[in-house]
Formats: C-alpha cells, structure tokens, sequence
C-alpha cells in the first residue's frame, strides 16, 4: 500500500528534466559536502586518523618523547614470541565461547517470558535494566566482594543451605565462569530492551494463527518468535562476540588476569604492554591484529548469515 | 531558511569546526613551558592536597621562599602524583610536570625508555652530595653511572606484624620471628589460636611479584644475573623455589594464609591494620598507611626486619623526585635546585629538619619512621637530634627493626623489565596459592620463561 502511493513523487524526483540534472546534483552535492564538514573533521581527527596513527605506531619504537624508530615488523615478530599472547588468545576465546552459550540466550528467554507478563512488566523491564545504569566498575567491584571465598555474599547463601564454600575467582577453572556470570548479568539489561522492541513487530496474526492450530509455547517461541527475530538475533550475536573478544573491565578489576593466567584477555594484554611495561609499539601492533581478526570474523559472518537475514 | 542562507551556515559550522579542533590541537611542547626574558619557569608536582592543610601551606610557603632565594626561576606548583598508565601520555602532551615523584620500582624502566633527564652534572654540585650512601644512589643510576633522579625516601623492606594478635595467640610481641621458620611457626599459631590468618601476601597488579622479590633476597637470591652487559633471569634458582615452597607449605599445610588470595599489597596492608591477618611483608613507611588511612592502632603496629640468610640482603624501596626528559638545560638546573631545596635540605640542615618535623606532626602525620640514612653519618645525626623533639610514632615498636636492619645488604629493583618479571611472578605466586598441586618449581619455570621474554624485548 505503502509503495504505491510513494511510486510517483519517488519517480518524479528521480527524473528530473534532462538539462537540469547534473547542475542540481552538483549543487547539492556541494551543500552535503559542507554539511557532512564538520562530521568528517571530528571522525578524522578522532577517529580515522588515531586509527591511521595506530597502523603507523605498530611497525614503530617510540618513548614519546623523542622521534620513533622504524622498526618493521619487529613488534608482530616479538608479539607472536611471546608467551603469555596465545594464553590470552585461548582465554578470550575461552569468554566468548561461555558468553555466547550461557550469556546469549538468557536476554532472549528473559525478553520473551517478559513480553507475555500482563502485569508488571515495567516492574520487571527496570528491574532487569537496573545493573545497566550502574557504572561498570561499581558493578564488578560489588561483584568482587559477592565472590569473595570467605565471607562473600555467594558463600554466606549458599552455606545457607549446605552447599560450598566455593573458591569463585580463586580458582584457575571457576574464574573465567564467574567473569561471564558477572559480565552476562550486566550486560543482559540492554539487548532485553532491544528484543522486546523486535518482540513488538511480530504480527500477532501469526501467534493467533499458531495457537488456532495447537502449538504449544515452545513450538510457538520456536517456529514463530525466532523465525521473526532473526535478523535481530544475527546482528545482537555479531556485535556480542566483537564486544566478549574485546573483554577488558571484568578481569582487569576483579582479578588482573589471574590466578595463574587464567583470565588474562587480548585488552587486557594490550593495556599491560602499553600503560603497565610503556611498549607502545607492541600495545598497537597486538591492537592492529585484533582489528584484522575481527573484520576478518565479522565478514565471514555476514557472508554466511546473508541468505538467513531477514533484511 | 532558503538554499543560499543554509549554505552560509553549513559553511560557518564547517569553520567553527575546523577552528576548534585546531584550537584543540594547539599543544604545549615545553613541559613547564620556559619563560619569557630571562626568568625560568618551571612546574613541579607533589602539592599537597587542600585536605592536609598545613603540609600544603608549608609547601607553598617553601615555592615563595624557593622563588625569592631565586628570582630567576618561578615555580608553578602542581597536585600531580605518579600514575604509571597516565605517564606517557602526560608526557608525550607536555602535561607532565618538570619536577615528579615516581616511586623505586620505576626509574630502570624510565631510564631504559629515555623517559628522564640525565641530572649528573646538577646534582654533584648540590651540598653534600659527595657524603651520599652509593647504595642509595644505584636504583636510579644506569650501567655507566649517570644519574637520573634523586632519592627523596628510602625504606628496606620488612616483616609488619600485629602485636596484640601476637599476644592473643601467645607469642612475645617484642621478640619477633628471626627466621623463615619462625614466621612459619607463628602464622600457624595465629590461625589456630585466633581463627586470623597469620600470613597473607598480595599476588596482583605486580605487587606479589615485588614483595615475592624481598622475599627472594631475603633467602640469598636475585631475579637476575647483571654481568653488566646483558641481563639473563634466574627464577628457577633454589633461593626463589625455596621461597615459594615455604608459602605453599604455608598456605596448604599449615592452613595459616587463609582463602583471599586475589590482592595487591595496599589491600593486603589495609587488611593487616584492620586485623584481619597476623604478619605482612611491608614497608616501615606504610605505618602511615596504616594509622593514618585506614585507623590501625599504633600500639598494635609492630615491625621487624625480614629474616635473612647467609648473606643478609633486603629490598630497597622508597620514592625518587625525576625531571622532565623535555625539559631545557636551565629549566634541569632550576628543577635540581629545587629538588634539593624542598626534599633534600631537610636531611642535611638541622634547622629545615625540625621545621618540617612540626608541620608534619601538627597535621597528624608520623614523625620519626625510621629511613635508611641517605648522607653520611653527621650530617644524619645532627637531623635526627633536630626532628626528635616532634616524634609522633611507637619508636620502640619500630626497635626490632632497627636492631636487625644493621649489618643487611640493601639490594635495589631487578635492572630490566622489572615490571614484567613482577607480573610473571603475580601468576606463579597465584598458581601456587590458589592450587593445590601447583609445583613451585614448575610454576616458577614458567615464569622464567616469561621474564626470559620481556628482558630480551627490553635487551632488543
């Protein structure tokens, strides 16, 4: 209906006489360049060209003070001879991988058990957005005394009913779980919002058509709601494993990458070599190849997941 | 708005925009900046906050007194302190002061980076540099002696420990463990009879590697092997396994460390003046930390020096003033000038010492923590006889100390990559006191393996 009301000024304005056209393009094209001006200045200045300074920093030696050293591809070389790199490769992975199987459906069951509450949903809307508009290391650090192994709020509750004293991030197997619990309860609050607004686009034909021919719950979750969210839950999955790849508040407040290593991350990695050991040529090289790695994972996602994206 | 007037205004944000950024970008090269004609000027850090008033005041008082000592030179006075992931960016912006504070474990690093100016030459012409104590001196030397900052504190690490859980568990609080046994055994008699554990060591943001360091000399060991030209790293020696075997025993067998093992050192000393562990390895100088911060009770504080073995060695630790590598030739003479004036002429003129003595104790701050002496032995006494009228702490809790620190060697911070080879040690201290079967010797060789790496990126 849409489209065809729209069809004639559309076409109208696509067509315009032919000894006008290129004048009114060119025009236009100049008072856009004007306008997008100060937008491609402040991206240039804060974003593109730091990016650029960055490239340009990774083949370099540098103490800032007086003029780098080229250097090659000597800091890729010593980053790759480093020990400590393929810990944190395996441990970020390591994130992810929990995150996305623990952390990525609980917004999704969340947001769907929410949308069928008739009453207090707002209730619970703000109760599960609350840990979002607290700061995030306020968050962990609240976190931090929750898993402490001797009097933590985990232990006294759990001791409650006989269960524990569990060691949470003393321990080189439960630390890395316990980041993700913590990071999964913090970060649910945002994409729950974001799947209720899709919730709402889903024609409720379809559920009532669904429930005329006896689907249970499950079946409608299953071959109606995800069916719809699809393209929703591809773009809330891409933008998850770039953001778990890039984990850097939890271990760097709650436990420093350790015990032994265990939770040391690619960020956290990159923050040591250049704010704790003033290597910033290898800081921005180990930057560089994060970089490539997920543009790299992010095109073949969207290769792959093309055909099944709703848009 | 019609097509020309949208454009004039498109045109003027594009303007303003440039202009600002521009303006953003305009930076100040100089740190300090150097003055115009023939006045110098300089900034320093180290202000003391609006919330201890008369230590500030006093600062103050000395910039004016500095200034019309030296018309030549005008000082602008900064609150900055030393923050190690802030440094290089308030250098490379010209944000860092000309004068600033970097505690001891810094300056190898910052020397190695040519992030400090040579100060050679200024400082032998300051009174009495000739009587200073060499081993004071080496932690912010390089290989060919050139100096770089100036010690302002210095302390040997030692062994703090809280007298009353000491009596609660029936011990004598003023004979203190001699040995690494008796540390042992005492921690064990803590928990048991107190239920606090009698032991804890920090293991993060390479605190516990640091601490693990004084531990390390304390058995006879050193991090590395300096023949002078290259630097090779011995964690695997037996000095560092036998240490790190004691804190697994400690920690597994005896059950005397308790569970929290996840802490830096200042967390691990607030816990202490809390009293809520029995013996920490710890500075003499965080008594202020401890009574002034976080309320511990001077009665209860006590300290010994750590336990040594065949060659009695302690870790050196404390604070250096270092100035700006951007810094200009003059802006380095006045910034020595005013070292010396601000820090240095209170441990070499009696008169300055008691004046500062006062101030410190009217703010309620220690007086009389025990330093390691950095001039030559009269001009120490003469200081000492100045600021004893002012002191403010249990001096008699600090004796143990004082008697056992004679006659130990002061070892400085490892010479490369210190940093690094703390955060190697953080995971093996972590490895051993969180798992059971954790082997000290394996653990450690895992460490070496990284230090191995982080001093030939710091050799290349």
């Amino acid at each position: 209906m849409t489209t065809l009301t729209t069809d004639r000024p559309v076409t109208a304005l696509a067509r315009p006489g032919p000894g006008r056209r290129p004048r009114r393009r060119s025009r236009h094209g100049l008072a856009a360049l004007v306008f997008l001006l100060p937008t491609l200045v402040v991206f240039t200045y804060f974003g593109w060209w730091p990016i650029l300074r960055g490239v340009v920093l990774s083949v370099q030696e540098t103490n800032l003070v007086s003029d780098p050293r080229w250097v090659g591809l000597d800091n890729f070389r010593t980053l790759l001879a480093d020990p400590l790199l393929w810990t944190a490769v395996r441990n970020t992975a390591w994130f992810a991988l929990l995150a996305l199987l623990f952390g990525f459906p609980a917004p999704i069951l969340l947001a769907v058990v929410m949308s069928e509450l008739r009453r207090l949903g707002g209730l619970f809307r703000v109760l599960v957005y609350l840990p979002v508009v607290v700061p995030p290391v306020v968050a962990v650090l609240l976190w931090k005394w929750f898993y402490d192994p001797g009097n933590g709020l985990f232990n006294e509750v759990l001791g409650l009913i006989g269960l524990g004293p569990y060691p949470w991030l003393q321990s080189t197997s439960s630390a890395m779980p316990s980041l993700v619990l913590e990071a999964t309860w913090a970060g649910a609050g945002g994409t729950v919002l974001i799947y209720l607004a899709a919730l709402t686009s889903v024609p409720s034909e379809l559920y009532e058509a669904a429930e005329t021919d006896g689907a249970s719950v499950w079946r409608r979750l299953w071959h109606v709601t995800l069916p719809q969210l699809r393209g929703v839950l591809l773009l809330m999955l891409l933008l998850q494993v770039i953001g778990t790849l890039q984990v850097f508040t939890e271990p760097f407040v709650l436990t420093d990458g350790g015990p032994a290593d265990s939770t040391v991350t690619i960020l956290l990695l990159i923050y040591r070599y250049a704010f704790v050991y003033g290597d910033y040529g290898l800081a921005t090289a180990l930057s560089v190849l994060l970089a490539v790695v997920l543009g790299v994972l992010s095109a073949i996602y969207l290769r792959l997941t093309r055909s099944w994206s709703t848009t | 708005m019609n097509v020309r007037s949208s454009r004039t205004a498109a045109l003027a944000i594009a303007i303003i925009s440039v202009a600002g950024l521009a303006a953003c970008s305009d930076s100040d090269d100089a740190a300090g900046g150097s003055g115009s004609g023939d006045v110098v000027q300089i900034t320093v850090a180290d202000l003391p906050p609006s919330t201890e008033e008369a230590r500030r005041e006093q600062f103050l008082d000395k910039v004016a007194a500095f200034e019309a000592e030296n018309p030549d030179i005008d000082i602008e006075p900064a609150e900055g302190k030393w923050e190690a992931n802030t440094f290089a960016a308030r250098l490379a912006s010209g944000e860092l002061e000309t004068v600033f504070r970097v505690p001891l474990t810094e300056p190898q690093a910052l020397i190695a980076r040519g992030q400090v100016a040579d100060i050679t030459d200024e400082a032998a012409d300051l009174p009495h540099f000739d009587t200073v104590d060499e081993r004071a001196l080496a932690p912010v030397q390089d290989e060919s002696g050139r100096l770089f900052g100036i010690p302002t504190d210095l302390y040997a690490m030692g062994l703090l420990y809280n007298r009353e859980l000491f009596t609660q568990a029936g011990l004598d609080p003023d004979d203190p463990p001699a040995t690494w046994d008796d540390v042992r055994a005492a921690a064990r008699q803590i928990a048991e009879r107190t239920g606090v554990p009698g032991f804890a060591f920090p293991t993060i943001n390479n605190t516990g590697g640091w601490v693990f360091t004084s531990m390390v000399y304390s058995f006879g060991g050193r991090l590395q092997d300096d023949d002078g030209d290259e630097v090779s790293s011995t964690l695997t020696d037996d000095p560092a396994v036998e240490a790190l075997e004691l804190l697994k025993a400690m920690r597994w067998d005896d059950q005397s460390m308790g569970t929290q093992h996840l802490s830096e050192a200042l967390e691990v000393v607030k816990a202490f003046a809390a009293g809520q562990v029995g013996m920490v390895i710890g500075l003499p100088s965080q008594y202020r930390d401890y009574a002034v911060q976080y309320s511990g009770s001077p009665e209860a504080f006590g300290v010994t020096a750590l336990p040594t073995g065949s060659e009695p060695s302690t870790l050196l630790s404390g604070a250096v003033m270092m100035v700006s590598p951007k810094a200009s030739d003059e802006q380095r003479a006045a910034a020595v000038k005013w070292i010396d004036f601000n820090y240095l002429r209170s441990k070499h003129d009696a008169d300055i010492a008691g004046e500062g003595a006062a101030a410190q104790a009217a703010d309620g701050l220690p007086v009389g923590i025990p330093k390691v002496p950095f001039y030559g032995d009269e001009v120490v006494a003469a200081v000492l006889a100045a600021e004893s009228g002012h002191v403010n702490v249990p001096l008699e809790n600090f004796q143990p100390f004082v008697d056992r620190l004679e006659g130990q060697e002061f070892v400085p911070e490892p010479r490369v990559a210190a940093q690094e080879v703390y955060g190697a040690l953080d995971s093996a201290l972590q490895a051993v006191l969180t798992q059971q079967d954790a082997d000290p010797a394996a653990e450690l060789a895992a460490a070496d393996d990284k230090a191995r790496a982080a001093i030939d990126r710091a050799q290349r």
